[in-house]
């Protein structure tokens, strides 16, 4: 008995072939927009606010907008001498004034930060990422470096789709035990003395068990041994 | 009642997932390792026979696949081998790995055996550094393996975490993978043949069977509760045979001598390499 499908079923059956082609559709693209929201956003991911003067090239606030969080940052965390370096943030030439600074290296004043996996595994120089002179302060609003395009116009040149939240990736990373990344970075700093902690309490506990259980079995063989060639005699 | 010679310990099962966990731990230590110690004489001389910096990667995200898909079906093996009648009963009864009061109990004894001061306690199937042993490497496992294909597939995790999260994933998959190997080369290797019991290798892992003799000593409790349970009969079983002998020694020697090379060198070359 044929029977003519219900209107229900041909519904289901179109959006199943919609859901289909939404699948097929090559994944919205990443590097593209800027993002100038304080709140960290996932824009391919998500559907429009509405709110366009949140996406303005100039940003709206002076601090860095894609942060970490339990970060501090508040009005006089700074002593005098560090104000002035911190007042180098906004420059467009954060070198500008510094004495002597064609002969110097970018490694005399930042040694820390030509020790991580970019610059030691990858091989890349300073300028490849922060480019030729003038090298703009990373908060300044029209740096290529400033999180709002980071992902784009840094990252991007290397890791092809790179995001803004892929860019959050802290590349020059403090030492994980150090007060410098407590400070900065406190998740890398609590999971790295987790695991140190773990680590050295495993080995410390097993190493002299282990030990011991040796010791013992050994003499106990030995008392054996020595029962065995008392009776053969 | 006479005791059977030789009783069964080890399933083939088992035996061969602990190969099998040999085989793709030994190669993840070296691979990972040579990246690891790139930047070191010694490093690059393992990356290089890995083909490079890029081949050893290659070779160290498929085994860590396939160890993750040994790992799900290990654990679809263990909930098989729940009791299911009685699951309360079976999880935490003498057969399983899961620790209970049992072990504290037994920690204690074995801690005063140490220094002379009580008798050696009569474990059961699974004595308690046994059960560590296996539980270290049940959440060493989905730990690596979760930070690892974060590591694997940056761009993807950072849609779902933020980008920093990947300093985390680096951060612990070394910790863990150095915890392990640590622990596996200077502990499991010392338990299974350095201590006068064992030594010079502890063959119950190949052979599937342990002597009555030594299972009377380490696990009394066991073969009791077996004799209790009229299963100490079919328990029995036959000693392995001289050519078997001779291939898991060269094997268990060859992954020894592997294990103690991976970590002599790595502790001598761990001063030229910094981890951040």
């Amino acid at each position: 008995m044929a029977k003519t499908p219900s209107l229900l079923k041909i519904f289901v059956m179109l959006a199943l072939v919609a859901a289909g082609a939404v699948l097929l559709l090559p994944p919205p693209a990443s590097a593209q927009e800027e993002v100038a929201s304080s709140i960290r956003r996932y824009k391919d991911r998500e559907a429009s606010t509405g709110y366009y003067e949140e996406y303005e090239v100039r940003p709206r606030r002076a601090k860095p907008l894609v942060g970490v969080p339990g970060v501090e940052a508040g009005i006089f965390n700074y002593s005098p001498t560090a104000a002035k370096v911190r007042n180098r943030s906004h420059l467009a030439d954060s070198h500008m004034g510094i004495a002597f600074y064609k002969e110097k290296t970018c490694q005399t004043c930042h040694p820390e930060q030509a020790k991580d996996i970019h610059i030691v595994r990858a091989n890349l120089t300073c300028r490849q990422c922060h480019g030729g002179e003038p090298i703009a302060s990373i908060p300044y609003f029209k740096s290529p470096m400033n999180p709002i395009r980071r992902h784009a116009y840094v990252c991007a040149k290397c890791h092809e789709g790179s995001s803004a939240s892929f860019a959050s990736y802290i590349v020059h990373e403090p030492a994980p035990g150090s007060v410098a990344a407590r400070k900065g970075f406190p998740t890398l700093y609590y999971a790295y003395w987790f695991m140190l902690v773990l680590l050295v309490g495993t080995l410390a506990f097993f190493i002299p068990h282990s030990f011991l259980v040796g010791l013992r079995e050994l003499f106990n063989k030995k008392r054996t041994t020595n029962d065995d060639a008392a009776d053969a005699h | 009642m006479t005791l059977p010679t030789r009783i069964k310990r080890f399933s083939v099962l088992d035996r061969l997932s602990h190969i099998f966990l040999m085989l793709t731990f030994l190669l993840q230590t070296a691979t990972g390792f040579s990246r690891l110690y790139i930047t070191t004489v010694w490093g690059k001389k393992v990356n290089a026979f890995f083909g490079g910096y890029d081949t050893s990667l290659l070779i160290h995200e498929w085994t860590g696949m396939v160890m993750m898909a040994g790992f799900v079906l290990h654990t679809i093996y263990l909930l098989t081998r729940i009791d299911w009648r009685t699951p309360v009963k079976s999880i935490f009864g003498p057969d399983s790995l899961v620790p209970n009061l049992t072990d504290a109990k037994q920690f204690g004894q074995r801690i005063r055996w140490f220094f002379g001061l009580g008798p050696l306690p009569g474990f059961n199937r699974w004595a308690y550094w046994e059960k560590f042993d296996y539980w270290a490497v049940y959440w060493g496992l989905p730990l690596l393996a979760v930070t690892g294909f974060m590591l694997m597939y940056p761009l993807s995790t950072s849609r779902f975490l933020p980008g920093w999260s990947l300093n985390i994933a680096a951060l612990l998959h070394r910790a863990e993978a150095i915890l392990a190997v640590t622990y596996i080369f200077i502990v499991h290797f010392f338990i299974g043949h350095l201590r006068p019991s064992s030594f010079p290798m502890n063959e119950a892992m190949f052979s599937g069977s342990v002597p009555m003799e030594e299972a009377l000593e380490e696990k009394s409790a066991w073969v009791k509760r077996l004799q209790e349970e009229g299963k100490l009969e079919s328990a029995s079983s036959a000693a392995p045979s001289l050519w078997y002998r001779r291939l898991y020694f060269m094997f268990g020697y060859a992954a020894l001598i592997f294990g103690v090379y991976m970590l002599i060198n790595g502790i001598i070359y761990s001063r030229q390499i910094s981890l951040h």
